[in-house]
């Protein structure tokens, strides 16, 4: 088993998690919320990864994250450190990459809370720092929830876009799904078979835990709204 | 004129004028004093928009709206206060209490943003109140309509609103159930003295509880006075 690659893909999904709790929460809300006429487009540009092939994406990646890009001068000159083929890119890669998996659970379940809880919540004096804290959160945490957990097995078996903007360096960019290719074009098929055997049963029980979850709160809202 | 009223102590005094969609505009003006002030029309009438932009969850396109001398709403000199500003009680027609908290934790929600201490007595005076009290750590879906009622009641009422807004709570409960929480409120009210407007499209509902009532039809006030003197049940039942 390649313990490396293993570490670092539940390093790189852990912080990607991160990541995307705080940036995909306020988008998610945004979009939940919103009434502007240009929404449909911040949710196409949300949605992009689920349809563009990996290639496709990891090569924008490239070339934004490339040592040419603005972005990639950026963080040369002010963090010391390339974007591409290298731990930072990764993280920046799925994140964009995982984008929808995190924002689409959570903006369903910001747009299920009733929003005369929230005009209630108001008219009791709560500010909107405290509805968002109080009602919204709590209410949408099954949502957050599944948010976290796709996102999570999203970057521990993704493979295209990392190859392409991470390539396959030990230790540093392999992940796991690429340490399996690695082993099959090595004819290790023991070592690819038992790592593949892992990737099945977690992805096997992440999806498991979100269908549980998913039953879980549509059964409570369907009795809270029902009493 | 309404407006030049607005300084009068507990009265609630509003002029709304808000397009709400191409074929219907919102355009009354009336005063609330305290005690029960029915709003009486039938569906579709407004009624219930008039109450959120009292209560500032819809925004009049002009107008003004006043309560005790404060004005909440004031689109010639841009005041607009937030919901959570206007000190306000509002009984939704869903009721809309938060399903994942308790009883207890309900009830107490206008108090949190209050520092000089005593909420948690208030709360429990507020639900020994309305006759609640054993039902603190119970979730609003483990309720009885009835008891979903009293608690949103008891929930507006524990913060001491300056004005309070009810929309049809009541609809959904039998008569002796419906009585009991009236007198409730009724008692509550003659310590508390403040403009308590109700809306209803039952004419029932607004001879019975009604000491003024206000008719609405397609957002407009048609007409006002004792509810004996312009509601009859042949008519409008």
């Amino acid at each position: 088993m390649n313990w490396p690659a293993i570490f670092l893909s539940l390093r790189l999904a852990t912080l990607v998690c991160a990541v995307l709790l705080v940036v995909g929460a306020p988008l998610a809300y945004w979009i939940a919320f919103s009434r502007s006429r240009w929404k449909f487009l911040a949710e196409a540009v949300v949605a992009l990864p689920l349809v563009l092939p990996p290639t496709v994406l990891g090569y924008y990646m490239l070339v934004a994250l490339g040592p040419k890009s603005p972005l990639g001068r950026l963080a040369e000159s002010v963090l010391s450190t390339r974007l591409t083929f290298s731990f930072p890119g990764l993280v920046i890669a799925s994140v964009l990459y995982s984008l929808p998996f995190a924002v689409q659970p959570m903006a369903n379940a910001f747009s299920s809370i009733d929003p005369k809880l929230l005009d209630a919540a108001a008219v009791l004096g709560a500010p909107a720092w405290r509805r968002f804290r109080t009602i919204t959160l709590p209410l949408a945490k099954a949502g957050l929830l599944t948010a976290v957990v796709l996102s999570f097995a999203h970057t521990i078996g993704e493979f295209g876009v990392v190859l392409m903007v991470g390539g396959n360096i030990p230790g540093v960019t392999q992940t796991i799904s690429i340490a399996i290719y690695d082993e099959v074009q090595a004819l290790d098929y023991a070592v690819a078979a038992r790592t593949s055997a892992l990737l099945l049963i977690f992805s096997f029980t992440t999806l498991a835990l979100v269908y549980a979850l998913n039953r879980r709160s549509s059964l409570w809202w369907s009795s809270a709204r029902n009493a | 004129m309404v407006v030049e009223r607005a300084e009068r102590l507990n009265v609630l005094t509003a002029e709304i004028r808000l397009q709400l969609s191409a074929s219907f505009r919102l355009d009354c003006a009336f005063e609330v004093p305290t005690g029960f002030t029915v709003l009486f029309g039938p569906s579709g009438s407004g009624k219930t928009s008039v109450l959120d932009c009292i209560a500032g969850i819809k925004t009049p396109d002009s107008g003004k709206i006043a309560i005790d001398g404060t004005r909440l709403f004031d689109s010639t000199q841009s005041v607009d206060l937030h919901p959570e500003e206007r000190k306000l009680a509002y009984v939704f027609q869903s009721l809309a209490l938060f399903p994942h908290l308790s009883v207890a934790e309900n009830v107490a929600y206008g108090l949190q943003q209050e520092t000089n201490g005593g909420t948690t007595e208030r709360s429990r005076k507020m639900l020994a109140q309305f006759g609640i009290g054993q039902l603190e750590a119970r979730k609003p879906v483990d309720l009885s309509g009835g008891e979903r009622q009293r608690v949103a009641l008891a929930r507006s009422l524990v913060t001491n609103p300056r004005a309070f807004l009810l929309d049809e709570p009541l609809a959904a409960l039998d008569r002796p159930t419906r009585k009991k929480i009236v007198d409730d409120l009724r008692d509550w009210n003659a310590a508390q003295n403040v403009p308590i407007l109700y809306v209803t499209h039952s004419v029932r509902e607004a001879l019975a509880l009604g000491e003024r009532v206000l008719v609405m039809e397609q957002g407009r006030i048609i007409a006002s006075g004792a509810p004996a003197e312009l509601l009859n049940p042949e008519d409008w039942d």
